[in-house]
């Protein structure tokens, strides 16, 4: 026996109201106005302890969930909004939070270090750069490349040497397993703030330490330690970043 | 024969009632009230905003969770049994069978919206609630109308299950999508991207976008102006009487 029925089964009253629905229901649709992109601000994350609670002992997984919708929220429906217009105030609780959950990722710094404090705006570059510099404080052995970056970034777009030395000595004194670039950084813009002589007393003490045991880096150091002891105001190429 | 509808119609909401689904219903959403209240003391500010809008939020997928799955089992089940051939035999025709079902699903989507708004009623402002419950009973009558077209026409609850759950959850994404598909960031003129707007389109005819009913930030934010209701009673009845007419053709061809 067929599981069906000829369509000829159906009464005609069904089939007109079938058809007669149908019709209206696309024709309703098709009436309405299109949706309207609109960009919904950044609402703040929720608190510490709701994140915990709500991420059910994965803390980790829901702090990547947690990346990943803040990476992008930039992004919405219909709608691609700059960074610059992005309230950072939020976005640094966000990242904060992120790193809370997850305190030995490092997503949530590369994103303060290279996405958000990219931005055409003096300010939102100090706000991030400030951030990763707390963030730093609190493991500095780990996240000492995302406060170079920023030093980096303040010594020659926002052209702040003095910011950029607190972040450089930050890194020298905190992080003692950071490259050694790093832990020098320090060095060259002392030398760039025409404070040769702590330039020269630091850069001494770090070849007579012993730390720098790379025969060519060491090299390198002891021609730019003659450079500074006979006056020669050339920067490095390294400075020049 | 109107009254044999309205006798199906009864006895559906009282084997709603006579089987564990007000059982259940009431005890996730008491279960939900409980993590609500959980999700308030773990908040620092705003407490009750975090309680109501979680409960809300999870009451209305549980809701529609629970009326899908009690209908697809109910109707699974008269399958089954062959009660519906016993049916048929009588002087019954087979759509006053689909509509007497739908009213009693109709009936019973309208009380767990109604169970579902009790929890709320010291938390927000009454008007406020009345659109919500409204909105979230008529969001449960689609669901109900589409679990029971779902029912009839695959005949088995696993594929009916996953076509309602598939249908719901596109339903709520549809208008992102739609915005996706219409202000693409990239290649908007690659012929994939062409044709998947063109079928979401052509799906946003046919579908209602649920994302616009049953909003929380009603509740939390502000009320919807009672137009938006009445735009989504209209929508709603309209969508439910074409279920009908689907699930109503479907039996018509079935042969027993």
């Amino acid at each position: 026996m067929k599981t069906e029925r000829p369509i000829r089964q159906v009464p005609r009253p069904v089939l007109s109201l079938l058809v007669l629905a149908l019709s209206l229901q696309v024709t309703w649709q098709a009436l309405q106005a299109p949706p309207v992109a609109r960009a919904d601000a950044l609402s703040a994350p929720p608190a510490p302890a709701t994140l915990r609670a709500v991420a059910l002992g994965e803390p980790i997984a829901l702090a990547q969930l947690m990346t990943l919708y803040l990476q992008a929220f930039d992004n919405q429906p219909g709608i691609s909004i700059p960074f610059l217009q992005l309230d950072y105030g939020r976005v640094t609780q966000w990242l904060a939070a992120i790193l809370e959950l997850d305190p030995v990722g490092q997503y949530p710094l590369l994103m303060a270090s290279q996405l958000y404090g990219q931005v055409p705006d003096e300010a939102k570059q100090r706000q991030m750069c400030d951030f990763v510099y707390r963030q730093f404080e609190r493991d500095p052995e780990r996240r000492w490349r995302w406060l170079a970056h920023c030093a980096i970034i303040v010594k020659h777009r926002l052209k702040d040497p003095r910011l950029a030395l607190v972040y450089a000595e930050a890194i020298t004194r905190q992080a003692r397993r950071a490259s050694n670039w790093a832990r020098q950084m320090r060095i060259f813009i002392l030398e760039d703030l025409g404070e040769r002589e702590a330039a020269t007393v630091l850069l001494g003490g770090l070849l007579a330490s012993g730390e720098v045991t790379e025969p060519r880096e060491a090299h390198f150091l002891m021609e730019r330690l003659k450079t500074l002891q006979s006056g020669d105001g050339n920067s490095t190429p390294a400075t020049k970043n | 024969m109107k009254s044999r509808a309205a006798t199906i119609a009864r006895y559906t909401l009282l084997e709603a009632l006579r089987t564990r689904l007000p059982l259940i219903s009431l005890a996730v959403l008491a279960a939900l009230v409980a993590a609500g209240f959980f999700v308030e003391q773990v908040a620092v500010t705003e407490g009750v905003r975090f309680r109501a809008g979680f409960y809300a939020a999870t009451a209305r997928w549980a809701a529609v969770f629970i009326l899908a799955l009690h209908v697809l089992a109910a109707v699974a089940r008269e399958f089954d049994d062959k009660a519906l051939d016993v049916l048929l035999a009588l002087d019954l025709p087979r759509s006053h069978y689909v509509l007497g079902r739908l009213a009693g699903f109709v009936a019973v989507a309208a009380l767990i919206a109604a169970a579902a708004c009790v929890p709320l009623a010291w938390s927000v402002p009454p008007a406020a609630l009345a659109q919500w419950g409204l909105s979230l009973a008529f969001e449960l009558a689609i669901v109900a109308a589409l679990a029971l077209f779902c029912a009839i026409t695959f005949n088995q609850i696993v594929p009916a299950a996953g076509f309602v759950a598939a249908f719901y959850v596109l339903a709520r994404a549809l208008t992102a999508m739609r915005l996706i598909g219409a202000n693409p960031i990239a290649e908007a003129d690659v012929f994939t991207h062409r044709a998947i707007s063109f079928v979401v389109e052509g799906l946003a005819l046919v579908i209602p976008a649920l994302e616009g009913w049953t909003r929380t930030e009603w509740l939390l934010d502000q009320p919807a102006p009672w137009s938006t209701l009445s735009v989504i009673a209209g929508q709603s009845v309209l969508y439910v009487v074409l279920l009908a007419a689907a699930a109503m053709f479907d039996l018509h061809r079935k042969n027993f």
